[in-house]
């Protein structure tokens, strides 16, 4: 597969809020809506489908948006952040440059809010249910939490260091009206957030979010004709290890060797560029370890220096190297993946105002999904 | 510090022989039959070895401590308030290094839990049932 090909077009999201009334498949047909319209298009144009394990349907989502024939569909069968921010994007471009699609929608519903949330389909893991959940450790927090205490370990980390991430994404979101947290948070209102799992406290973790978004993908050709400046696809990197989600969290020789190295190393590859080239990252931050191990993977720092590269203020406005400008998944909203992409869209096209990244030209947005990973290079067209 | 109670699931004989040895005061992990690898968590099909055979083998109840958190508000399903907070961490036996063990850390007596901190069995129990624990060897 080669860079450069295909570009996206539209984007869409509704609200991020804690507890919608809304149901999941409404909120996903407005997100596509908006994306749909963004791009200039009408749903009828719409002849490609990339949906999520987790979501809805192409036929579900395609007779709710009036679609009649989805010649093209597919489903990503990576989890959290890989598959909307990476997988979704080779599929697309293998459909469009196969011919079988001009205009793929990628559409994502996420209700972190129903019953079981985001920690059902670990309880239904009969090895968690036997060995994990009657001693407590259970839920994403406490995997985490126990990564980064092994981080700390191995490399040092102080709490200063480590409140630096989420105070930085923090910063960003009070520059961005759509995200879901946007009081100030400075280290005393860090050290205010209620503990969760040790070290983290609740800023550590990603929130919990009900909404949806989309978005719309075509070949850079066709882009040309569109209301919007392409975000072009430089490059899509995606690796995983050999653990299954049962056991990736307690097995993995290194828990904190998420397989970002390769990905990232083969979007950088495909876009014939690297980390020092990049205006800006948007870095999967399903908890505050996440983005300081996924920023050392994406070539931000050295290993080991991750936590030290947020407590420099390298990541906030006005850095040399911005990282999560909506407030990412720990302040923006988390709806996993998607919304860094379309943070990236936005940040390219030159829309974002006060969290506007001057001249932004190349970002990488990472996904990770326990035990797969992904790295997009996106281009301003 | 707390204990959390939440019976394991069990649904399939798979995991007996584990509470078994709990119950002795025995640690038991299991290892590929013929080439003696331990393979844990014990998988359905032994990986790239699926006519493999597992048997559960003893293992030293010293060991070192991996990595660990202590959970200050639970998320396992139910109302589990009153057990926080509670350490868990992930022991590695002398035996089977990187055959990893999540247990409670009991018994600290003012220490503070750690990576690399040498431990020893120490099962707990927890209403009806008993879990892997672990205390400062």
């Amino acid at each position: 597969m080669q860079g450069s090909r295909v570009a996206i077009v539209g984007v869409g999201e509704t609200e991020f809020v804690r507890a919608s009334p809304r149901s999941l498949l409404e909120m996903t047909v407005d997100a596509s809506l908006q994306a749909i319209a963004d791009a200039g298009l009408q749903p009828g144009d719409i002849d490609g489908f990339v949906c999520n394990r987790n979501s809805h349907s192409a036929d579900e989502l395609a007779f709710a948006l009036g679609i009649d024939r989805r010649p093209f569909s597919a489903v990503t069968d990576t989890v959290g952040g890989t598959a909307t921010a990476g997988q979704a994007l080779v599929l697309a471009q293998l459909a469009i440059e196969a011919g079988l699609a001009s205009y793929v929608l990628v559409p994502y519903g996420f209700q972190a809010t129903r019953p079981g949330g985001p920690y059902g389909f670990h309880s239904r893991e009969p090895l968690k249910a036997d060995l994990e959940m009657p001693v407590g450790y259970f839920g994403q927090p406490s995997y985490f939490a126990a990564m980064a205490n092994r981080y700390a370990y191995e490399h040092g980390m102080t709490e200063e260091e480590l409140a630096s991430v989420a105070i930085t994404f923090r910063t960003w979101a009070t520059l961005t009206p759509t995200a879901q947290k946007r009081e100030p948070m400075d280290l005393d209102g860090y050290r205010k957030s209620p503990m969760i799992s040790t070290p983290f406290r609740a800023a550590d973790c990603c929130l919990m979010t009900d909404a949806g978004s989309a978005y719309v993908v075509t070949s850079v050709e066709r882009a040309r004709d569109l209301p919007h400046p392409p975000a072009v696809v430089a490059g899509v990197g995606m690796d995983t290890n050999r653990w299954p989600q049962s056991v990736v969290f307690t097995q993995n020789p290194d828990i904190l060797d998420f397989p970002g190295r390769r990905s990232a190393a083969d979007a950088f590859a495909m876009a014939g560029v690297g980390p020092g080239d990049l205006d800006l990252a948007q870095i999967y931050d399903g908890f505050s370890i996440s983005a300081i191990v996924q920023a050392e993977m994406l070539g931000l720092c050295e290993r080991g220096q991750g936590a030290r590269f947020f407590h420099a203020g390298y990541a906030m406005p006005g850095g040399r190297m911005p990282v999560n400008t909506g407030g990412g998944h720990m302040s923006g909203g988390y709806l996993p993946g998607i919304t860094l992409l379309t943070e990236g869209v936005r940040q390219l096209r030159g829309i974002r105002g006060a969290a506007q990244v001057p001249d932004a030209r190349l970002c990488a947005v990472t996904g990770l999904g326990g035990n797969s990973h992904s790295t997009t290079i996106l281009a301003r067209g | 510090m707390g204990i959390p109670v939440f019976p394991p699931r069990l649904e399939s004989d798979l995991m007996k022989p584990f509470y078994e040895g709990l119950e002795a005061g025995e640690l038991r992990l299991t290892a590929d039959a013929e080439t003696g690898d331990w393979i844990w968590y014990p998988p359905e099909i032994v990986p790239g070895r699926p006519h493999a055979r597992l048997e559960w083998r003893p293992v030293s109840p010293l060991g070192t401590v991996y990595t660990f958190t202590t959970v200050v508000r639970s998320l396992l399903p139910g109302d589990h308030k009153a057990a926080v907070p509670f350490t868990v961490v992930l022991f590695e036996s002398d035996d089977a290094p990187g055959a990893r063990v999540p247990g409670l850390l009991v018994n600290l007596e003012g220490r503070e839990p750690a990576c690399g901190m040498r431990v020893r069995l120490c099962p707990v129990r927890a209403g009806d049932h008993v879990v892997a624990g672990f205390e400062p060897a």
